[in-house]
């Protein structure tokens, strides 16, 4: 996603990302493209956490999709990683310009069963939304990188 | 232990007035095994009635009223009656004329033999 999209796009996430941590009460969210461009974050202090994040999610996700295609599996739904504390929750959404990828990291005070169940609707909202509707698609390789730090700049206030 | 449960579900699901039954992962808020009627969401009924244990078990415990044993929700048009022990929770969604009565002496039975 260019840099001139940017500024809708994050404004338009801003309010759905409140209202699903809200719903699922998972610790963090952030919702990046298949190219690991950060589109919104909610629960990150640091930015290299996001970068990090980011680019594994992406390549979690790219993982996941050559799997399923491998398998015969087709499209697939989510990822879920159970750790001892805290857990993973990684799933694509098809929006009409472009898939985005949900990250959610939660703990006890949420579950899978909650995530998955808010996770639909969130998946709805973010398609249903006009930044989406006109927002050109992910970045060509020579605007790649710059994209990519213009992702960060919008989702963190400048002192972050 | 999916036999196990099944039964339970089958014994609870038979109660008058019970439009559904479910052994639930307190854990990961999903189904283990189900029995609904039509209509009703399982997998929502799972979600929230997980977290709802999580929830009420920590006020129980704040509270120091012990270990949480059940929960029962009245709304306008039926019942949630919640059931729990260590890692599973079990559900019955009754109508609101259900036997409540017997749908709780059917929970304990459950929750005893979760225990075993």
């Amino acid at each position: 996603m260019r840099r001139a999209d940017l500024d809708q796009v994050v404004a338009a996430l801003r309010q759905p990302i409140e209202t699903f941590v809200g719903e699922t009460r998972v610790r963090i969210a952030l919702l990046i493209n298949r190219s690991g461009q950060v589109l919104g974050q909610y629960g990150f202090t640091r930015k290299y956490e996001v970068v990090n994040v980011a680019s594994l999610a992406a390549s979690a996700s790219a993982a996941a999709t050559a799997l399923a295609e491998l398998t015969g599996s087709q499209r697939w739904t989510h990822l879920h990683h159970g750790g001892a504390t805290r857990q993973l929750f990684i799933a694509p959404i098809q929006t009409p310009s472009e898939e985005i990828i949900l990250v959610a990291i939660f703990d006890d005070d949420s579950s899978v069963g909650l995530v998955q169940l808010f996770f639909d609707r969130f998946g709805e909202k973010l398609a249903s939304l006009e930044a989406f509707r006109d927002a050109a698609p992910t970045s060509d390789q020579s605007n790649f990188e710059q994209d990519l730090e213009a992702g960060l700049e919008h989702v963190f206030l400048p002192d972050q | 232990m999916k036999k196990l449960f099944e039964d339970m579900l089958d014994r609870l699901s038979r109660v008058p007035g019970v439009r559904g039954a479910m052994i639930v992962d307190a854990q990961a808020g999903v189904p283990i095994v189900e029995e609904m009627a039509e209509g009703v969401a399982g997998g929502a009924v799972a979600a929230m009635a997980a977290s709802l244990v999580k929830r009420s078990a920590k006020a129980a415990t704040t509270a120091k009223f012990g270990e949480l044993r059940a929960i029962q929700l009245e709304a306008a048009a039926g019942h949630l009656i919640i059931a729990s022990h260590r890692d599973v929770v079990a559900v019955a969604v009754t109508r609101v004329d259900a036997q409540l009565g017997l749908v709780r002496v059917e929970m304990r039975n459950v929750l005893e033999a979760l225990k075993r």
